[in-house]
């Protein structure tokens, strides 16, 4: 538990408890669980009736039927599959800003929506994107398998300098199946955070956009003529702090979250737009419930 | 522009390396600070949107190293001491002395000089410096003072705006005794010592004016220091009527003449044509060419008008119109108040009250016990009678109007009597004289005689073998006649028949009834005062009231109603004499008489501007071109200096704070 206690509070977990993770879209999982699934199967939930074909189970003829009407119907029943979540944490050394850092934050996030899906009998998996090698992320399902995600978490560290694209995109060929996809990330990428989320949408998957930034970002607090210095590539900038730089500079950012937004809502995927400033309590059970993607 | 250099060469060196200096340090300051960020993406889009924006974004990142170059570009600036000609005035207290008198209404400088003065006034106002106190002066005849010492430029500007053209002559001496009273406060020798009263404040005495006034006599200028701006073009050319009179024919009593006098003050011959209008209506027309500085007089017949107003306008199309036009009043003939005090004597009542005699005079005949009743005293003391003729008898004071004695002498005066002659001869008698005028007494018999003497500038009018018999002499503004002879003679005498007896044959001879009506028309004023003086601007009237305290009242020739009410002895004081032109008097509603006013005064008609002034032994000359000085600019460029570093201070907070 006391691992647990620095991502996830034992409240935030007693409240998460009572979520789950809700897909817009309804996905064919791998193994019984406790979604409905497109697929007819065996539920309690009857679908509809169709005529018996030979090879089908007998078990789920409709004798009833047979009796009264003399001819074979077989009796479908809605499928209950499980739900595929994947939480992609970017873990460039951009992300290592802000207080708490923005990996922190996204980890707490990415551990709670994961527990919200544990807890629901989903299929999780957590992945970071950026530093290459190392372990492959397990595959999580059941309320068990909370300490190994929490536990792959902790050990998620900031680094790796491949752009965001690569590591969707190795992402999308390594995990073929569909299901939810949540990319917490500052999509700061100098060639773009587009070609990313298209290889997103190439897999139908349904996708959230969690636009992490952190209060130094948004406000900066500089003076004076400096040397900004990129962690990422070690790109220099040079700026006389003044008031018209600084009112550019929230002019750009507010264009770049706009042009994110607009992207993402012109395809289909939810954005939210995320400050480390704000409690993860009150982002999961207030904004990630309006937009949906928890209930 | 002229530049002054402050500073040797060693001190420019250190001045040139400033700038220099300063655009080293802003290279060195380009050492930044390394601050590393999670991703200069962001700032790297607002640092391109702001390098793809205007020049003037590049301008504005060294916004400070421009101010602070311009900053010492304009100290060095002040070092060159740049400067121009300019107007000075020297001192801190100045005394604006601006003559409006009637020459300042001359418009051979536009629109006239009086604006010119104004003008001029102004613009030294508009250079005082701060702290420097004037005071503005109007002056014509006399001075008034538009505005006491300030150091508000906008009270001056206003009094000067607010000075209005007189038509008054001129005179410096009120002017500059206003002037001087702060510069050079009086001295009082009450003491054994003599002590200064006050601390005195030396000025700059300031003059605007066509210097056309007297030279100042008896004046010490002190602590002032008085400068002459001649207002007014030297070419002017005026022409001027310097005289207009309404007089008594001499060939012909009866008729009344216009005479006129008309001065060039011009340097060139020029024709001048005279139109003479009675009441509105042209009666006459002159034309003629008068040489450079010409004068000449002109006289008109009138006739005999009874009264009228007479103008003469002289066409000429000069620098000056006030004195173009004169004004001359023809009053209607006032009847005399005489009173004749005697016992009896009838044949000079009889002389009295012919038709003639009443057209001039309104006699009333009473006896010496009269003397004694306050009847008499007041109307005697206070003017009211013209004349009074007392026959034998003598009052005890002189009355307040002339007089003539018959048979007595005036008591006061220094008037002698010698012992009674009897049967003495005339032996010549002053025919010139206008009570004397066509008589011939060479066929008189006069029984008793007495010689009299009359005091300081009596003259003598009926002389005889013992002395004078007729004597007339000036008392104050009266005059006194005493006749040494008597029509009748008092009885009960020493060796005389009771009752009477007659002393001369004289009223029986036809000069008495003329001798009567002379005395009527010289002594009693009867005829005297039908032609009207002439007054000059702002001269004081005294106008006859018919009771005292009685109110008159007089329109001005813009029309205005002035009441004035009479003294005591019946003048009425009317001293609102501003305006040239024609005045009425009304008493009880009625035109009683008109006087006229006008300028007649050859140094207010000669407008071309003197070349200097004279006060005491000093000479000021005139100062036509302004006093150069240099006007600094290197205070401004201070000004300026720390202006734009209050700037670069703004903008330098600007940028850190925001």
């Amino acid at each position: 538990m006391s691992t647990a206690s620095t991502l996830l509070s034992p409240e935030l977990l007693a409240r998460l408890e009572r979520l789950e993770l809700v897909s817009r879209k309804i996905f064919r999982g791998r193994m019984k669980g406790e979604r409905r699934s497109r697929r007819k199967g065996q539920s309690v939930e009857f679908a509809d009736f169709r005529s018996y074909v030979h090879g089908d189970d007998l078990r789920f003829l409709d004798w009833n039927t047979y009796a009264r009407l003399d001819r074979l119907f077989l009796k479908m029943f809605l499928e209950e599959e499980d739900l595929h979540f994947y939480a992609l944490i970017d873990a460039s050394k951009s992300m290592d800003f802000g207080e708490p850092t923005k990996l922190a934050y996204a980890k707490q996030l990415a551990a709670a929506l994961g527990f919200v899906g544990l807890v629901r009998g989903d299929r999780v998996k957590i992945e970071t994107l950026g530093p290459g090698g190392g372990d492959p992320p397990p595959v999580l399902r059941g309320r068990r398998s909370l300490w190994r995600m929490l536990e792959y978490l902790e050990n998620v560290q900031p680094g790796g300098e491949a752009p965001l694209a690569q590591a969707v995109k190795s992402f999308c060929v390594r995990n073929s199946g569909k299901g939810i996809v949540v990319l917490i990330s500052d999509l700061m990428d100098k060639s773009g955070y587009e070609a990313a989320l298209r290889y997103l949408l190439a897999q139908e998957m349904d996708i959230y956009v969690i636009h992490l930034l952190s209060v130094a970002e948004i406000e900066p607090q500089l003076q004076g003529d400096l040397r900004l210095v990129d962690c990422e590539d070690g790109d220099v900038a040079e700026i006389s702090v003044s008031g018209p730089l600084l009112k550019r500079y929230r002019e750009t950012l507010a264009a770049f979250i706009h042009s994110a937004r607009d992207f993402c809502t012109r395809r289909g995927i939810v954005y939210l737009a995320a400050r480390n400033d704000l409690p993860v309590e009150q982002l999961i059970t207030g904004y990630l419930n309006q937009r949906g993607l928890l209930r | 522009m002229q530049l002054i250099n402050m500073l040797t060469w060693w001190q420019w060196a250190i001045l040139a390396m400033a700038p220099p200096a300063i655009v080293l340090l802003y290279f060195l300051k380009l050492k930044r600070r390394p601050v590393e960020v999670p991703s200069t993406y962001l700032w790297r889009r607002s640092i391109e949107d702001l390098h793809v924006n205007t020049i003037w974004q590049r301008l504005r990142r060294n916004m400070l190293l421009f101010l602070q170059i311009l900053i010492l570009l304009l100290a060095m600036l002040a070092a060159l001491r740049p400067g121009w000609r300019g107007v000075a005035l020297s001192g801190d207290r100045f005394i604006f002395l601006i003559d409006n008198s009637a020459s300042m209404r001359a418009t051979d400088v536009e629109p006239s000089r009086l604006e010119e003065a104004k003008r001029q006034a102004r613009l030294l106002i508009d250079q005082m410096d701060s702290g420097d106190v004037a005071m503005v002066v109007s002056f014509a005849d006399t001075a008034k003072i538009e505005q006491m010492f300030t150091d508000s430029r906008r009270k001056l500007r206003a009094a000067v705006d607010a000075i209005r053209a007189t038509d008054r002559p001129t005179s410096l001496v009120e002017a500059l005794k206003v002037a001087s009273g702060l510069a050079n406060p009086g001295r009082t020798a009450d003491d054994v010592y003599d002590v200064q009263v006050a601390e005195p404040l030396p000025a700059t005495l300031l003059i605007f004016s066509d210097g056309r006034f007297a030279d100042v006599s008896g004046f010490a200028l002190g602590n002032l220091d008085a400068v002459y701006k001649p207002i007014g073009n030297p070419e002017s050319v005026n022409l001027g009527i310097t005289t207009f009179a309404v007089r008594r024919n001499e060939a012909r009593p009866q008729q009344l003449q216009a005479f006129a006098q008309v001065r060039s003050f011009d340097r060139q011959p020029a024709e001048v044509s005279l139109e003479l209008r009675l009441d509105g209506e042209l009666i006459n027309a002159d034309r003629f060419e008068l040489a450079a500085e010409e004068s000449r007089g002109v006289s008109f017949d009138l006739g005999t008008p009874d009264s009228g107003v007479l103008q003469l306008t002289a066409v000429t199309g000069d620098d000056l119109a006030v004195d173009d036009v004169a004004w001359a009043v023809v009053n209607p003939p006032r009847r005399a108040r005489v009173l004749l005090v005697t016992p009896g004597v009838e044949p000079l009542e009889y002389a009295l009250s012919t038709s003639a005699a009443l057209e001039l005079a309104d006699v009333s005949v009473e006896t010496p016990a009269f003397l004694e009743q306050p009847a008499y005293r007041q109307p005697a003391a206070t003017g009211v009678y013209d004349l009074v003729i007392y026959d034998r008898c003598r009052p005890k004071e002189m009355p307040q109007a002339n007089t003539l004695f018959i048979g007595a002498l005036p008591p006061a005066g220094d008037w002698k009597a010698e012992p009674q002659v009897v049967a003495p001869q005339i032996i010549d008698t002053d025919s010139a004289h206008p009570l004397m005028q066509w008589l011939d007494l060479g066929n008189v018999l006069i029984a008793e005689g007495t010689p009299l003497a009359g005091p300081l500038g009596g003259v003598t009018l009926i002389d005889s073998n013992i002395g004078p018999l007729f004597v007339v002499a000036p008392r104050d503004r009266y005059e006194d006649a005493a006749l040494g002879f008597v029509f009748i003679a008092e009885g009960g005498g020493e060796g005389k028949e009771p009752g009477g007896y007659i002393g001369t044959n004289w009223p029986i001879r036809a000069s008495f009834p003329l001798f009567a009506l002379n005395v009527l028309e010289y002594l009693g004023g009867g005829r005297t005062s039908g032609a009207g003086e002439a007054i000059r601007p702002g001269q004081p009237v005294a106008l006859d009231s018919p009771l005292p305290g009685k109110e008159v009242s007089v329109q001005t020739p813009a029309g205005e109603t002035v009441r004035v009410r009479a003294d005591s002895s019946g003048k009425a004081n009317f001293s609102g004499t501003g305006q040239l032109g024609v005045y009425n008097v009304r008493i009880d509603g009625k035109v009683a008489r008109h006087f006229a006013v006008n300028l007649f005064q050859a140094s207010e008609s000669d407008i071309r501007p003197v070349s200097g002034l004279r006060i005491g032994y000093v000479d000021i000359p005139a100062q036509t071109s302004q006093e150069a000085a240099r006007r600094e600019l290197w205070r401004i460029l201070l000004v300026a200096g720390l202006a734009v570093l209050c700037v670069e201070w703004y903008t330098y907070n600007r940028r850190v704070a925001w």
